[in-house]
């Protein structure tokens, strides 16, 4: 049947009912939350709904036309400072397939594979192949509208240069080339994976492992990044994709995986007749790489899919007696909603990517940026010829001059604040705390609940996952510079403040406003709206800092208060807040749970 | 003791009703089994009764208790399967039933032997270490059922609880159902096969378009409306368009 079914050629017109349905929408099975598509599966209906939609989208375009304009800028910087377009280009290049490798191959996964409606699909009177090219085109349009963001990167080095129309023309061509070909490379590697992997059939593995892959390697290009973007880093990092594009092990992977950057260098550099033949053979690679996903695809899409389906996870013990008495044990209602969500959390990989996972990194980014820059630092001071315990020293008889009557401890409470409002990007953590549970939700209200305990359990784990950590590291640093124990306990209490404060704010105004509706848990944390939400949480950082901020500012900056009552006055108004916030969340927001509807 | 006193709902503020003006009294030790037609407002009715949505107008008293003045008691003395089973998915079995015992405050003495003994009478001994998530579709149910009986409360309401079970599953339910009522508790549950309402309910409610058009029992409604044929026949009879009951309930 398989084989019947897979040896059925290509139909066009099949091809475009398919696609026309795929682009309607499709119900994925996307646990990481890297996929594509599935995004608009629960979108609110009525004006409120459409406005919504419609600012998203507006926010979306924003902040793709900022990062659009930040990229150009750079490459124009790049190309005022000698760089040549090509070598902006490999850069540019470089970046596609670095990005494209390491997420392209789960999304590649997550469009062909992991999609609820491919099983009806299948039941239908249409080739494997035609099903996979139709999901492959919408798959290849939506990733070439964000791999777009990268090239404006060439475009700025044009600009600076001075390049004529048609040198514009050339290299979005090749980028575009580029771009189609490393997919195709991606799902020419993912069909065979996907039809005899075992770890790929896991999906929750699968997305498990790929999601912990992207979250480490986006932190290492955030640390990587504090250290490239100082003096000609980002010229360096140019030139060096240059030098990889130029032959070796790296050039044969680049050629392999993104053929047509094999013919940038004539595209760009050389004259129309030259550039003309290189963006000939540069599609005619693509051509190549078509055919071959195509005979691939004949052979094991099909075959794949069926791996897939009915593939479970891990199957337990028997469980009895004496050992299922104690797996039961009474609880109380806390500790019951702490383990329930702590549960669901670790066990949904969006969610253990998102909130487990990159919380407990954020830390360890934290100390290699720090045991970088004290390195760098170090080596620094040793070149002046100063011993590297001289320099702890001297940081250490500075913390010594914090006190409570110094400003230096009022401007240090207020860098704590800044660093506190830098976490509000974490705080969406709290924010979609209620939404996690989505449908289940409506299911424990069918049942006795304690809703304050249910929130309390909400503000628990990712209190314990995001500011425990950084608490400890922010203790050892001050035990490191030696601040005297009041000052940093000062500071401590006004770190505890602030980051409290935001999360009982966040928790409070997901639980009034929670998204119960998804098809799936990654609705949750991709798109324009988790994008939205993530910004949001510096608003509501700047919300219950803006008062403390003031204190400290007017004892430091403006000098209307004495330094000692703006230090007091900072720490007391937190208390405060923390306890307006606590009576908020247990009371209004815990009823307005218990009388949510559909 | 249910009683339901003109409760009505609407979700669009009152243009349409889900259910209209239903007033209902279901007796302590009474299996009352509610039909109607897709859409008639069953699930609707049920979710009122469990506290998951709010009536419009009209009052649901639960053994004397206002589900609505003071919810947190009423549950307590109801449990409740919704027509899907698919919830809390990533629990294992036996935290699942755990959980429901903590929100239940089920005592650790009833517990234990209460989970052994519900999990060995529908077959799930060997399931209960495996997250729901990997159960089939009856096996979900049997777990939803297992969770609403574990504490034993004096009301079950029950959307749909046979689709799914096996006939084994499905029996045992029935003896459960019974047993439950022989004791003084009420049962109230919806379904569409008619077989099983004929064999183990007291009473009948059907409800069409979100109104009650007949209460009473199997032999009543024969009675009533003269007809010798099945319940399945006097139900399709019942809520078609040109229902006899229709006239009566306006």
């Amino acid at each position: 049947m398989a084989r019947a079914t897979a040896a059925q050629g290509f139909s066009w017109r099949q091809f475009r009912v398919m696609l026309r349905v795929i682009m309607r929408g499709e119900q994925h099975l996307d646990s990481t939350g890297m996929g594509i598509g599935g995004d608009e599966g629960s979108t609110r209906r009525g004006f409120w709904g459409g406005l919504g939609s419609g600012v998203r989208k507006v926010a979306m375009g924003f902040l793709f036309l900022l990062l659009a304009a930040m990229f150009f800028m750079m490459g124009f910087m790049m190309g005022e400072t000698g760089t040549t377009p090509y070598v902006a280009f490999s850069l540019c290049a470089v970046c596609l397939v670095g990005l494209t490798v390491l997420t392209g191959l789960y999304q590649a996964v997550n469009v062909l594979y992991f999609v609820r409606d491919l099983g009806y699909y299948l039941t239908l009177p249409i080739s494997a192949t035609t099903v996979m090219w139709a999901k492959l085109a919408h798959f290849l349009g939506v990733s070439l509208l964000g791999d777009l963001i990268i090239l404006p990167v060439g475009l700025g080095c044009l600009l600076a240069v001075g390049a004529a129309p048609g040198a514009w023309v050339v290299m979005t061509l090749a980028f575009v080339l580029c771009a189609v070909a490393v997919n195709l490379a991606l799902v020419i590697i993912c069909v065979p994976i996907m039809r005899f992997s075992r770890l790929a059939h896991d999906k929750d593995r699968f997305s498990r492992v790929f999601g912990a892959l992207v979250i480490v390697f986006a932190l290492a290009i955030g640390v990587g990044s504090q250290f490239a973007f100082q003096g000609d880093g980002l010229a360096s990092l140019a030139s060096g994709s240059e030098r990889l594009l130029a032959g070796g092990v790296p050039a044969v992977a680049m050629g392999v995986l993104c053929p047509p950057s094999l013919f940038a260098r004539t595209a760009i550099e050389g004259d129309a007749l030259g550039a003309a033949g290189a963006l000939l053979a540069m599609l005619a690679s693509v051509a190549v790489y078509a055919l071959v996903l195509s005979a691939v695809a004949r052979r094991w899409y099909f075959e794949g899919v069926q791996a897939l389906q009915g593939a479970g996870g891990k199957r337990g013990r028997r469980v009895e007696g004496a050992e299922l008495a104690q797996a039961t044990r009474t609880r109380g209602a806390l500790a019951a909603n702490l383990s329930r969500d702590w549960k669901t959390m670790a066990r949904v990989p969006v969610f253990f990517n998102q909130f487990v996972l990159s919380s407990l990194l954020m830390p360890l980014y934290f100390v290699v940026i720090m045991v970088a820059s004290g390195v760098v630092g170090v080596s620094q001071a040793s070149d002046a010829g100063i011993e590297p315990m001289a320099v702890l020293g001297m940081a250490r008889e500075l913390t010594a001059l914090l006190t409570f009557d110094s400003p230096a401890l009022a401007w240090c409470a207020v860098g704590v604040l800044v660093f506190g409002l830098f976490l509000g990007f974490s705080s969406y953590s709290f924010t979609m705390g209620v939404s996690r549970d989505g449908e289940d939700f409506f299911f424990m209200r069918g049942l006795p609940m304690d809703w304050s305990a249910y929130l309390a359990s909400k503000f628990v784990v990712p209190f314990a996952l995001s500011t425990v950590p950084m608490l400890l590291l922010i203790v050892a640093a001050l035990v490191v510079l030696g601040v005297p124990a009041a000052a940093g306990l000062y500071l401590v209490g006004i770190y505890l403040g602030a980051t409290v404060s935001l999360g009982l704010l966040s928790l409070g105004l997901g639980a009034l406003f929670p998204r119960l509706t998804w098809d799936n848990e990654a609705q949750l944390v991709k798109g324009g709206g988790a994008t939205l939400m993530v910004f949001a949480g510096l608003i509501v950082g700047a919300v219950v800092m803006a008062l403390p901020a003031l204190a400290l500012l007017g004892g430091a900056l403006w000098e209307v208060l004495a330094v000692p009552v703006a230090l007091c006055l900072a720490l007391a108004i937190f208390v405060a807040e923390c306890g307006v916030l606590v009576w908020w969340v247990l009371g209004p927001c815990a009823r307005s749970l218990s009388r949510r509807e559909r | 003791m249910i009683r339901i006193d003109h409760v009505s709902k609407s979700y669009d503020g009152g243009a349409t009703n889900a259910v209209r003006d239903l007033t209902l009294e279901i007796q302590s030790g009474e299996i009352f089994g509610l039909l109607g037609p897709n859409g008639a407002g069953k699930s609707t009715l049920l979710n009122m009764l469990a506290g998951v949505l709010a009536p419009s107008s009209g009052v649901i008293e639960l053994d004397g208790v206002n589900v609505a003045a003071d919810p947190l008691a009423a549950k307590r003395n109801l449990c409740y399967v919704s027509d899907s089973p698919d919830h809390l998915l990533r629990l294992k079995g036996h935290e699942f039933l755990r959980f429901i015992a903590d929100v239940y405050e089920v005592p650790d003495a009833v517990r234990g032997p209460r989970i052994a003994e519900l999990a060995r009478e529908y077959g799930m001994e060997g399931e209960l270490d495996n997250q729901i998530q990997s159960y089939s579709h009856g096996m979900r149910q049997k777990m939803m059922i297992m969770g609403a009986l574990l504490p034993d409360p004096a009301i079950w309401i029950l959307d749909e609880p046979m689709t799914g079970l096996d006939p084994k599953a499905s029996w045992l339910l029935k003896q459960s159902m019974r047993r439950h009522a022989d004791a003084g508790k009420t049962v109230l549950f919806s379904t569409h096969v008619l077989d099983v309402a004929e064999k183990v309910v007291d009473r009948v409610g059907v409800i069409a378009h979100g109104e009650l058009l007949f209460v009473g029992t199997v032999d009543e409604m024969r009675e009533h409306f003269r007809m010798g044929g099945s319940l399945e026949e006097m139900f399709l009879e019942l809520t078609s368009d040109n229902s006899p009951l229709v006239g009566e309930a306006e």
